[in-house]
């Protein structure tokens, strides 16, 4: 056929024939990863302490958590979940259960940024009973839990009353996040109208529990009476009022529960740290592939017309 | 039409569509001399509607590649419905039964009922914005007040976990009201407030929830889901010694409540029928006009855009076939 011998023909035959392959095959399954979190953010007061910088201002721990969730929220691929809860005392508390995180953002960001130590609806601070509560009440739910806390027990843990997490029946799925700096650093105090008045200072808090039976060597306790007074009759003392991320603490709890431990320090560092091919599971999703036979469709369109050389045209047009 | 496009760096390729200007893409024939051809003016328009063609042709398929897209839409409209804030109990006794026992396979909790009526609640409402905060010993802010009623469920779902400790109402209440700052008056205001008992509010905190309502217009309903045996918010006190808030902490939050000055409206509940129709009762009231935005979803063009372009390279692909050689 003549008009076949022109390659401005078959560029556009081509390029119809792509369109075709367009409107036939417009997407292909794709495998990407997907998470369901369910962020537990530790709320209790030593989560005050201002040891994070954030352009040049130092920030508490609860507000860089809360702002690099926001941002970190962001970053999640659609069809990912997010749910939201606070620990403090000796549990934690579901505020929401996990939602698609591109069609509730607005919701989860503003959840997230509403979070307050004030929440708090009881002052202890005992993260590894938190912990396992926390395990046992998501233990249903097929979300990850993420547990944020800076690891500091208030009253300090005896180690005749530690926790036992073989009491869960499947292994969990998790990590726990530790915030803070390992410089310790004073704890700010509030009034009831929520202003600062100044640090907690070393006889605001217990520094060792006195709770139960003595952990202490008798002999070496001043003052020791078994009944009256199991842990001597001095006061203790040590550094309780100052708080720091307690690292090791933290990580034995992860190997005791199963979770696996990473320390937040930037925006960065927390996302490699979730994007564990572990915590993730794979979706197909239906992808877009349009642009490929549309680009190939374009180009040779473009062949058909792209300007002549000057040599040809001056021949034939002028 | 607010149009927006995925990959503006797409859109250079926009400058292809210039091409057809410079080249009609015709195949040409050789003449002597072509100033002995006459002037066509149907041919002249025939090669522009090619070259037009062929722009758009191009157009159509950087568009395509670039993701066209008309950006989601919010549309004003008027219907029933109003701005409601689930202001539920957490408080431990919740997670007992209305019987006041643990609650067993039998008996349904107390939390249990309102969280498996509020769910039903939540689905009749489908124009409500719908916010939930939560209180026990400290308000929770838990969901702001939004149209996505999935996000409602969640937070409602959520309740299943344990609860958590003492009944410090007028806290709750006070975060309640600030859902509705810097959101406009339309409709009915509601804080439906779901509790099982009740707490004496210092004189403070009943000065400044007096204050709020009234700046707010919020209207209260209290669904008191009473506990066989227990004070109820209507009893009156036997001995007048009683006749306190310490002592009747039911009877007295709803006296404050009676003089709070906005609408109120109490219901006591003592079986989860009762709360049902409570809450059907709630439903039926509350439906004032009120504007409300009706979310019109991302629409995606390049499919519009794709069907143009390949619809004029058919037209293109045809004027080749009527090219005469001679």
């Amino acid at each position: 056929m003549e008009p076949l011998k022109d390659y401005r023909t078959l560029c556009l035959l081509s390029a119809l024939i792509a369109m075709m392959v367009l409107f036939l095959y417009p997407s292909k399954q794709q495998k990407t990863p997907t998470y369901n979190y369910t962020f537990i953010v530790d709320i209790t007061r030593s989560m005050n302490a201002t040891d994070y910088q954030q352009d040049n201002q130092a920030v508490s721990r609860l507000n860089f958590v809360k702002q690099t969730l926001r941002e970190l929220l962001q970053k999640l691929p659609c069809e990912s979940k997010v749910g939201l809860g606070l620990f403090t005392e000796r549990r934690s508390t579901l505020l929401f259960e996990p939602l698609e995180v591109c069609s509730a953002y607005t919701e989860i960001n503003i959840a997230i940024s509403k979070i307050d130590w004030r929440m708090a609806w009881a002052a202890d601070s005992n993260i590894a009973k938190g912990l396992l509560s926390t395990l046992e009440m998501l233990q249903k739910s097929d979300s990850t839990v993420i547990f944020i806390t800076d690891g500091q027990e208030a009253p300090p843990v005896n180690p005749n009353y530690q926790t036992d997490f073989s009491v869960l029946t499947a292994p969990a799925k998790g990590m726990i996040i530790g915030v803070g700096g390992l410089q310790a650093v004073p704890i700010p105090k509030f009034d009831s109208q929520g202003q600062q008045t100044g640090f907690y200072s070393h006889d605001d808090v217990p520094h060792r529990s006195s709770f139960g039976q003595s952990n202490l060597d008798p002999s070496q306790v001043k003052g020791y009476n078994a009944r009256n007074a199991p842990f001597g009759s001095e006061a203790a003392t040590g550094n309780e009022h100052l708080t720091a991320l307690h690292e090791t603490y933290l990580e034995k709890l992860g190997a005791e529960s199963g979770l696996s431990y990473a320390r937040l320090t930037d925006l960065k560092n927390l996302s490699q740290a979730l994007q564990n091919p572990k915590l993730a599971t794979e979706k197909v999703v239906q992808t877009d592939i349009r642009w490929q036979p549309a680009l190939l469709a374009l180009l040779l369109l473009s062949l058909v017309y792209l300007p002549r050389p000057y040599k040809s045209r001056r021949f034939f047009w002028k | 039409m607010n149009l927006a496009v995925n990959t503006p760096l797409a859109l250079a390729g926009l400058l292809l569509a210039l091409l057809p200007l410079f080249n009609n893409g015709i195949r040409t024939s050789p003449a002597p001399w072509t100033a002995l051809i006459p002037a066509d003016t149907l041919s002249v328009v025939i090669v522009g509607c090619l070259r037009l063609c062929a722009v758009a042709a191009i157009a159509g398929l950087v568009l395509g590649i670039a993701g066209l897209h008309r950006t989601e839409q919010s549309r004003e409209r008027i219907g029933h419905g109003a701005h409601i804030v689930l202001l539920l109990d957490r408080s431990s006794s919740m997670d007992n039964t209305f019987a006041g026992r643990t609650a067993n396979g039998s008996d349904e909790s107390k939390a249990t009922a309102a969280r498996r009526l509020l769910t039903d609640f939540v689905k009749q409402r489908q124009t409500d914005l719908i916010g939930v905060a939560e209180y026990s010993t400290s308000p929770l802010f838990v969901m702001p007040l939004t149209e996505n009623k999935n996000a409602v469920q969640a937070a409602i779902a959520a309740t299943a976990t344990p609860a958590l400790g003492f009944t410090h109402v007028s806290k709750g209440l006070g975060m309640a009201i600030s859902f509705f700052e810097q959101q406009p008056v339309t409709g009915s205001r509601i804080v439906l407030l779901v509790s099982d008992g009740a707490a004496a509010i210092d004189h403070d905190s009943e000065q400044k929830l007096r204050l709020w309502f009234k700046q707010q217009q919020v209207r209260l309903y209290w669904i008191f889901l009473r506990t066989a045996n227990s004070p109820g918010i209507f009893d009156q006190p036997e001995d007048s010694r009683d006749d306190n808030a310490g002592a009747m902490p039911e009877r007295y939050l709803h006296k404050f409540f009676l003089g709070l000055g906005s609408p109120y409206q109490a219901y006591e509940a003592e079986s989860p029928d009762a709360l049902q129709q409570a809450i059907a009762d709630i439903n039926q009231l509350e439906n004032l006009p009120m504007h409300y935005v009706e979310r019109v979803p991302k629409q995606d063009l390049s499919a519009v855009c794709y069907s143009v372009a390949a619809f004029l390279l058919l037209v293109l692909l045809g004027a080749k076939f009527c090219e005469v050689k001679r």
